[in-house]
């Protein structure tokens, strides 16, 4: 059994290993980028501090509170001024490298024996003598430790990049986790680990090799990094240097199988009929990233649904539970309230649904929500916490059904499914089109007292874009009403369940419905 | 060779630290500053080299104001020996003795000779200690390093700041007596602050008593001993007991003559309650190299040399330690 796993996941690294490198690289581009500012500005700051004491507690307090944000409410919050991708990960990586190497240079400077600057002193040493030959190299060891933690700091947070479309090994650990695949996290985490020790012994070796001589390991890590970052880069600016004739348009999507299979078919369909590039960015965390993100125009467009339109980014009540009339709600709200364009929305909706297994509805000849309560002291239920807390999850069905289950747990989104399998549980909170569902022989219930919004998908672009690309419009409208539930359970299954390409299972489901040549 | 001109240092935080200073210190010369502690002896040296630099007053190096030079040169050409010697940890002995020549830009074959020439000097085997760090070596070669580190650029004068009071009894009299004898060599001048007595007198040329921040007395060390100039230097000096005030009934005598000598005979004798540092003068005034002593009943008890007064010095050196007036 173990063995078999080991050979899984190997065979996995195998067929991902471009997949795998190419975010290893990063991972480690992202990772130096930032670890070279933070050395850049914390160090020549730290030096600065320990010739201004009084000044050094605040500053170096500040970059603590800096350092108390916790990593994602940064990410979210640079959103605004720099979007979203690499740029604004750099910056936040950063921010948290500042306060070790900050800390550790203005206290290894500080820390150097006062008879030893008077003596270099008294030997008509001048600041910057006395900097480069007793202070630095007496104050090294110190600033290194905090250089390396500040490393291993950086390649631990930068995993959480990949929520702002920032890529890296984050992007393998957050399919690992929405698949409910360890082997997807392991084959992120692995090499992150991988990472963080390389770097580490990296930093070790040179801070050994050059004890006593100041500049030298600094600059050898500097010089190094430099080379290795500059080099994609500026090999990839020369390549792009020939393309960027093209109009570029960039449409994200939210973290999950789904969204990505939706805009890579938007990608199909608009660069079939025009000259336009387009670029994905899938796999963003929150929805608010995208919302901020597509407020400042960082991205053109992405895939939002009309139920987290109405209750989430406009805050309104659902004035219907009919699909048309939601629709018709969020666009007008959205464009009055932000110029953002809601187009066609599609057929299926991904909504809240309660679950249960085929056998159980068989059983108990479950087909709607209201049928439960017959059987409301017999049933368990494991919601996750998010919908057993909020006001339009378990509280509303409890509402309008009048249903009293005898025994709720409330547990991981990826363990209820499991749970539901081994019998622990017998009804749970899914979302409708997840592809646990046929993975599990899912059966949804009708939700036939209507507490759920409709959770309709259509593609929200910014007004100006629309207006400075007219043809998007009628492409993207194509999709308007297709796409059943069925189908779109059936194409999240071939990604999640059978690893297939979303691109692919993008163009075929298009090929099939005669939009794709 | 350096002379103070009405100087004084004032702090920042308004302690005054030394107030209207005059003397000034010959070329050649080892010129030791003590006082009880908070005297401001450190603070006159750290002024030579502008560590600290005087609020009032002028100081001049061969008759060029301090002020006027440039504090790079300046402090090149004075070496500086600490109290916690300070040798730079990350450093070979080679790397620690080169700074100042480096600084100075010398020849590298230049400052590789001198460096062993310097080792040499002091005892150290070039081939044994060039390359080792300075934590691999005892205090007292650190102190030895020390020393040389501050002659390396050939200054003409160097500072030294209490540098033996951190090391053990018999290294810092082995020390003294380098100092000694370097002294003789190489005749730099030698501002040397220290608050033990028994170093003062046996290293000085002159000695300057500092009291509160002024100069209570200059003199040679016979002279002080001789001629303290108010209480407090005689308080000062006498606080350690001098073994020059000893009388020569405490001094171990040997009997060099077969036959006693009558009183009334000899012309020149000494008397038991003599102190020793009166036999000295004596013996100097004679042309004798030893006389005889007398006791109280006219009894022939022994001769004085000046080796028995070296020896009694030396007896007593190490009967008393210390001697600490701080």
């Amino acid at each position: 059994m173990r063995v078999l796993a080991i050979q899984t996941f190997f065979q996995l690294a195998i067929d991902r290993r471009d997949l795998v490198t190419s975010a290893l690289w990063e991972h480690l581009e992202m990772s130096l980028i930032s670890l070279l500012i933070s050395v850049f500005v914390a160090v020549p700051l730290g030096i600065i501090l320990s010739h201004y004491r009084q000044a050094a507690e605040p500053i170096i307090g500040s970059t603590a509170v800096l350092q108390t944000i916790p990593s994602l409410a940064l990410l979210g919050f640079l959103i605004p001024f720099l979007g979203i991708g690499t740029m604004p990960a750099i910056v936040a990586l950063t921010v948290y490298a500042l306060l070790p190497i900050l800390r550790n240079t203005y206290t290894g400077i500080k820390g150097v024996d006062p008879a030893l600057m008077e003596a270099s002193r008294g030997m008509g040493m001048g600041t910057l003598q006395q900097l480069h030959r007793v202070q630095l190299p007496l104050a090294m060891p110190t600033i290194m430790a905090g250089i390396r933690t500040a490393m291993v700091l950086i390649v631990g947070t930068a995993t959480l990049a990949a929520l702002i479309g920032a890529g890296g090994l984050g992007d393998l650990i957050m399919l690992g986790i929405q698949r409910n695949n360890s082997y997807y996290i392991l084959l992120g985490a692995i090499p992150a680990a991988l990472l963080a020790l390389f770097f580490d012994a990296v930093l070790r070796f040179v801070e050994k090799k050059s004890t006593g001589s100041s500049i030298t390991p600094i600059a050898t890590v500097v010089i190094v990094a430099v080379l290795l970052v500059a080099t994609p880069t500026a090999m990839s600016a020369f390549n792009i240097s020939g393309s960027d004739s093209q109009e570029e348009i960039t449409i994200a999507g939210k973290i999950g199988t789904e969204p990505e299979i939706i805009i890579n078919m938007y990608k199909h369909l608009i660069e079939q009929d025009t000259d336009y590039n387009i670029v994905l960015e899938p796999g963003i965390g929150a929805t608010d990233f995208l919302f901020q993100a597509i407020e400042v125009g960082d991205i053109d467009g992405y895939l939002e649904f009309t139920g987290t339109a109405i209750t989430t980014l406009l805050g309104e009540e659902p004035e219907s539970y009919e699909e048309r009339e939601a629709f018709e709600q969020a666009k007008e709200g959205m464009y009055s309230e932000y110029n953002l364009v809601f187009l066609e929305p599609m057929d299926y909706q991904n909504t809240y649904a309660i679950a249960v297994t085929e056998e159980i509805a068989a059983e108990l000849n479950l087909e709607k929500i209201s049928d439960l309560q017959e059987y409301e002291d017999e049933l368990t239920a494991g919601f996750t916490f998010e919908f057993y807390d909020r006001p339009d999850g378990y509280p509303a069905i409890q509402e309008a059904y009048n249903l009293e289950l005898n025994d709720v747990q409330t547990m991981e989104a990826a363990l209820r499914s499991e749970a539901l399998v081994s019998g622990d549980v017998q009804v749970i909170d899914a979302y409708s089109t997840d592809s646990y569902m046929i993975r599990y022989n899912l059966v949804a219930l009708e939700d036939d007292e209507m507490v759920f919004p409709p959770f309709n998908g259509a593609p929200l672009f910014r007004e100006d874009v629309l207006e400075e690309f007219p043809e998007i419009e009628g492409i993207l409208n194509q999709l308007g009403g297709r796409i059943s539930e069925e189908e779109m359970l059936e194409m999240n299954y071939q990604v999640d369940e059978e690893d297939a390409d979303p691109a692919l299972v993008a163009r075929e489901y298009l090929e099939g419905e005669g939009l794709l040549d | 060779m350096i002379e103070f001109q009405g100087v004084s240092k004032v702090f920042a935080d308004g302690t005054k630290a030394v107030s209207d200073l005059n003397f000034r210190i010959e070329k050649g010369e080892l010129f030791v500053l003590i006082g009880p502690s908070g005297c401001g002896k450190t603070t006159t040296m750290k002024m030579i080299n502008r560590l600290i630099d005087s609020s009032d007053g002028k100081i001049f190096i061969q008759d060029k104001n301090i002020r006027d030079m440039n504090m790079k040169r300046l402090r090149w050409n004075i070496g500086y020996v600490l109290q916690q010697i300070a040798l730079f940890p990350h450093m070979t002995i080679k790397e620690n003795i080169s700074i100042v020549p480096e600084l100075v830009k010398w020849p590298k074959e230049a400052i590789s000779k001198r460096v062993d020439e310097l080792l040499d000097m002091v005892g150290l085997d070039p081939s044994t200690y060039r390359d080792r760090m300075p934590d691999e070596l005892s205090g007292g070669q650190q102190q030895r390093v020390g020393v040389v580190r501050a002659l390396a650029g050939d200054p003409d004068i160097i500072l030294m700041d209490e540098p033996f009071s951190a090391l053990d009894p018999i290294t810092r009299e082995q020390l003294q007596k380098d100092i000694l004898d370097l002294q003789k060599n190489i005749k730099k001048t030698i501002v040397f602050v220290t608050h033990d007595m028994d170093e003062a007198l046996a290293l000085g040329n002159r000695i300057c008593i500092l009291k509160e921040g002024s100069v209570v007395q200059v003199d040679t060390p016979e002279k002080l001993l001789q001629h303290p100039s108010d209480d407090f230097v005689e308080k000062f000096i006498g606080a350690r007991q001098d073994p020059w005030g000893a009388p020569l009934s405490e001094m171990t005598l040997y009997r060099s003559r077969t036959q006693a000598p009558l009183k009334e005979e000899v012309n020149e004798f000494l008397l038991t309650s003599h102190s020793v540092r009166a036999a000295f003068e004596k013996l100097k005034d004679s042309e004798k190299d030893s006389l005889a002593v007398f006791n109280d009943e006219k009894e022939y008890t022994g001769d004085v040399s000046y080796k028995d007064i070296v020896l009694h010095l030396e007896k007593y050196h190490f009967k008393d330690r210390g001697g600490a007036l701080s």
